[in-house]
C-alpha cells in the first residue's frame, strides 16, 4: 500500500470515527431537545429576515469588528465609528442612522431607492474593505465570536456587505439553536422527575422573541447566551452526577470560551468558580487527589486562553486586556462606592429609606426590566402599545403564583439542593451586579446605559426552569394542559412581536 | 391526554382571533408636522421640565403627538394642548420610554385647532432628556420656566389611518423585500413560512411530549 493510499485510508477512518462520535452524541440527546434547537434556530432565522440590515442594536459596530479582523488579521484599535468604506456606504444608502432609534423613520421603501442602493454598493467604494481599525462600541470586546463570524463573512465576500451580513446573521441564528438545546438539557438535569416540563421550558426559550431578535442579528450576545446555557447545563450535570474530570474540563473550557466571547460573561464567573469549588469538596470525600487534580486542571484550562489573550495584547504593545482595559477600568473605577451600590440596588429594586433616588418616577423593575423583556426590539426603539405591558402582568402574575406553589410543594427537595441553587443565585447576582456597575459608569449622562433586557438573557436556563416549574405548579392533572397553554402563549408572543417589528419598519 | 389538545386548540383559536383583530386595525398616519427639523439638540435637562410651544396647528382627528424628545430611560410625560386659554386635549406617557422621539396618545380631536399651544412636562431626577428641534428666533421659540429655548421642538401629529393592515399586506410585503441581500417579495413569504414552520414544530412537539 502506498503512503498516499495509507494516508487516505487513515483519513477516512478518522472521518468515520468522527461521524460515529457525532452520531453517538446526537443519539444521547433526546429528540425533543433537538426539535427545540431546530425551533429556536428557525425562529431566529425568521427574525434575521424580518429585521432590516443594521437595525439590531450595535450591529454596524459588530460587523465592523468582523470586517477588521477578516481583512487585517488584527483586533480593532479604535472605538470610533469610521468604519471601512463599503460599510459606511451601505449604512448611508440604507439610511441606517436615520432609522435607528427614530421610529418615525423607515428603511428604503421604493424600487428607485433599491436601484440606488444596488448602484452604490456596486461602485468602487462599495467594494472597498480597507480596514480602519474602528469598531465602535464593539472594540472593547474579546474576539472569539467575531473570529467565527469571519467564516460567513469570507463566504459572502463576492456578494458584498448585505450578503455578508445576512450570512453572518444566519450563523448567529444557529447559536440560538444551541441556547435552546442546552437549556433543555439543563432542565433535564435540574428537574429530572418531570420530563414533559423540559419541553415546556425548552420551547419557551426557543420561542422567546428577544432571544430570536438578538440572535437574528450580528451580535456576540448570541454566542454568549449559548455558552452560558452550556455552562449551566454542565454545572447541573455535575451537581446531579458528580464532578468527573471530563465534566470539570468542559465547565472550564466553557468558562474560557465565555470570557473570550463577551466581557459580560465575567458576571457568571464567580458563581461558576463557587460551583466548581463546592463540587470539588464533595468529590474530595471519596478521593481527595482526584478532586484536587480535577480542579487544578480545570482552572488551568480557564486561565490558559486568557493568558494567551493577554500575551497577544502585550506583544502587540497594548495593555494586557487590550481594548477591554478601558471598559473594565471605567466600569470598576468609582469615586463614590456608596452611591454606586445605591445605584446598582435601584437598577433592580425600589430604593431603601435614606437612599438618594436615582430614577424618579421610574420603577426600574417594571419599566426597565419587565417591559423590556416583554417587548423591546430593534435599537430598543420598537415597542408594543402601553396596554400590552399592562396585560402582560396577568400571565406573568399567574406564572409567578404557579412557581411559588411548585416551590412550596417541593420545599424538601429544595432544601436538599440548597447549595446547588445558591451557586445559580451567585451566577445570577454576579451578572446583575456587573450590569449595574457597567451602567453606573455612564450615569447620569445615561440613566441606565447598559441596562438592556437582552443582557440578562445569559440567565435564560433559570427563566426556563421557572416556566417549567410553573407548569409543574399547576399540579399533576392540570400541569400538562397548563404547559400546553404556556407554549401557545409563547407562540402568540413571538407572532405578535414579529408583527410589531414589521409594522415599525414596513408599515 | 385530551386536555392538552383542548388547551392547544383553545389557545390557538384565541391567538388567531387576536391576529385577525390586529390586522383589521389601521396603522397611524402622519397628519401634519410643525416642520421643525429634529437634528439639533435644543436643550438637555436632568431633572424636571415644563415646556410650552405656541403657534401649533393640530389637524382634525389627531389622536397622538410625536415629540422630538430623546431619553435613555424617559420619565412620565404629560402633554396638554391649549387653545384660547382652555385645554382642548391631553394625554400622558408612562415612564421608561427610550428613543429619539416619544409618542403620546391624546383624546382624539373632532376638528382642526389652529393657534394652539402644546405643553409637555415631566418630573425627573438625574436622568437626562434632550429636546430635539430647529433653532429659531426667540420670539417663536419654545419656552420653559427658565426662559426661551433656542428653537422649536419637533412635533408631529398622528391620526388613525383609513387602510387596515390586511389591505396594506401586499405593499408591506414589497417593502420587506427592499434593502436586502437578495431583494424581492420572497423575503416576506419566507418569513411567513418560517413563522408557520416554527409554530407547527413547537405545537407538534407539545402534543408528542405532553400527551
Amino acid at each position: 500500500m502506498s503512503l498516499a493510499q495509507r494516508g487516505r485510508l487513515e483519513l477516512s477512518d478518522e472521518r468515520a470515527s468522527r461521524s460515529r462520535l457525532v452520531a453517538f452524541i446526537l443519539g444521547r440527546v433526546p429528540l425533543a431537545a433537538l426539535v427545540c434547537a431546530l425551533v429556536a434556530a428557525l425562529n431566529a432565522i425568521g427574525w434575521s429576515f424580518t429585521t432590516p440590515p443594521f437595525q439590531v442594536t450595535d450591529e454596524p459596530a459588530h460587523f465592523a469588528y468582523v470586517e477588521q479582523l477578516a481583512n487585517s488579521g488584527r483586533l480593532p484599535s479604535s472605538g470610533s465609528e469610521e468604519f471601512s468604506p463599503d460599510e459606511q456606504l451601505a449604512l448611508r444608502a440604507l439610511r441606517s442612522e436615520q432609522v435607528a432609534r427614530q421610529p418615525e423613520n423607515q428603511p428604503i421603501a421604493t424600487a428607485g431607492e433599491q436601484r440606488a442602493l444596488e448602484r452604490d454598493l456596486a461602485s468602487p467604494a462599495g467594494s472597498s474593505r480597507r480596514a480602519t481599525g474602528a469598531a465602535g462600541v464593539a472594540a472593547s470586546q474579546p474576539p472569539l465570536y467575531y473570529a467565527l463570524e469571519t467564516i460567513p463573512y469570507e463566504l459572502g465576500s463576492a456578494g458584498g456587505v448585505l450578503v455578508q451580513l445576512q450570512l453572518m446573521r444566519l450563523l448567529s441564528a444557529l447559536m440560538a439553536g444551541a441556547t435552546a438545546l442546552f437549556t433543555f438539557l439543563f432542565l433535564r438535569e435540574t428537574l429530572p422527575a418531570i420530563p414533559w416540563a423540559w419541553t415546556v421550558g425548552g420551547l419557551s426559550v426557543a420561542l422567546a422573541p428577544l432571544l430570536a431578535s438578538t440572535s437574528g442579528g450580528v451580535n456576540p450576545d448570541a454566542m454568549l447566551f449559548a455558552v452560558s446555557a452550556a455552562a449551566f447545563y454542565c454545572l447541573a450535570r455535575a451537581f446531579r452526577r458528580g464532578l468527573t474530570p471530563r465534566l470539570a474540563a468542559a465547565c472550564c473550557v466553557l468558562t474560557a470560551i465565555g470570557l473570550l466571547t463577551k466581557l459580560t460573561f465575567l458576571g457568571l464567573v464567580p458563581g461558576i468558580l463557587l460551583a466548581l469549588a463546592v463540587l470539588a469538596v464533595r468529590e474530595a470525600r471519596s478521593s481527595r487527589r482526584v478532586a484536587v487534580r480535577t480542579l487544578v486542571i480545570g482552572l488551568a484550562m480557564v486561565a490558559s486562553p486568557l493568558c494567551l489573550y493577554v500575551l497577544v495584547n502585550l506583544i502587540s504593545g497594548r495593555s494586557g486586556l487590550g481594548p477591554a482595559s478601558a471598559a473594565v477600568e471605567s466600569a470598576t473605577h468609582s469615586s463614590s462606592p456608596g452611591a454606586e451600590i445605591s445605584y446598582v440596588w435601584q437598577l433592580y429594586l425600589p430604593p431603601l429609606p435614606g437612599m438618594h433616588r436615582d430614577f424618579a418616577d421610574v420603577s426600574s423593575a417594571r419599566d426597565l426590566w419587565f417591559n423590556g423583556l416583554v417587548g423591546q426590539y430593534g435599537w430598543e426603539d420598537t415597542f408594543f402599545p402601553g396596554w400590552v405591558y399592562d396585560l402582560a402582568l396577568i400571565p406573568a402574575g399567574v406564572l409567578a403564583a404557579l412557581v411559588l406553589r411548585a416551590l412550596l410543594v417541593g420545599r424538601a427537595a429544595l432544601r436538599r439542593r440548597a447549595v446547588e441553587l445558591c451557586t445559580y443565585a451567585v451566577m445570577a447576582l454576579g451578572l446583575l451586579v456587573l450590569i449595574g456597575v457597567s451602567s453606573y459608569s455612564t450615569f447620569p449622562a445615561q440613566a441606565a446605559g447598559f441596562a438592556e433586557p437582552r443582557y440578562v438573557l445569559p440567565l435564560l436556563p433559570l427563566m426556563a426552569a421557572a416556566i417549567a416549574l410553573a407548569a409543574r405548579g399547576a399540579g399533576r392533572r392540570l400541569g400538562p394542559p397548563v404547559g400546553a397553554l404556556i407554549v401557545v402563549l409563547f407562540v402568540a408572543y413571538d407572532v405578535f412581536s414579529q408583527l410589531q417589528v414589521v409594522a415599525r419598519y414596513y408599515g | 391526554m385530551g386536555s392538552v389538545r383542548v388547551a392547544l386548540v383553545a389557545g390557538l383559536a384565541v391567538t388567531a382571533a387576536g391576529v385577525g383583530i390586529v390586522l383589521t386595525r389601521a396603522p397611524p398616519l402622519l397628519a401634519r408636522s410643525n416642520e421643525a427639523n429634529p437634528e439639533r439638540e435644543l436643550a438637555s435637562t436632568p431633572g424636571s421640565a415644563d415646556v410650552c410651544q405656541a403657534n401649533e396647528v393640530l389637524p382634525a382627528g389627531t389622536s397622538a403627538l410625536r415629540l422630538g424628545l430623546e431619553a435613555d430611560l424617559g420619565p412620565k410625560l404629560i402633554v396638554e394642548v391649549l387653545s384660547g386659554g382652555r385645554m382642548v386635549t391631553d394625554g400622558e406617557r408612562g415612564a421608561g420610554w427610550g428613543a429619539a422621539t416619544v409618542t403620546v396618545h391624546v383624546k382624539p380631536l373632532p376638528r382642526t385647532v389652529s393657534d394652539a399651544t402644546v405643553c409637555f412636562s415631566f418630573t425627573g431626577e438625574d436622568e437626562s432628556v434632550t429636546a430635539l428641534g430647529e433653532h429659531t428666533p426667540t420670539n417663536v421659540a419654545a419656552t420653559s420656566r427658565v426662559g426661551a429655548l433656542p428653537g422649536r421642538v419637533r412635533v408631529e401629529y398622528l391620526q388613525t389611518g383609513r387602510s387596515s393592515w390586511w389591505s396594506l399586506a401586499s405593499s408591506v410585503a414589497q417593502r420587506m423585500g427592499l434593502g436586502r441581500a437578495w431583494a424581492g417579495v420572497w423575503i416576506a413569504l419566507l418569513v411567513a413560512a418560517l413563522a408557520a414552520a416554527t409554530g407547527a414544530l413547537a405545537l407538534w412537539l407539545t402534543v408528542c411530549e405532553l400527551t
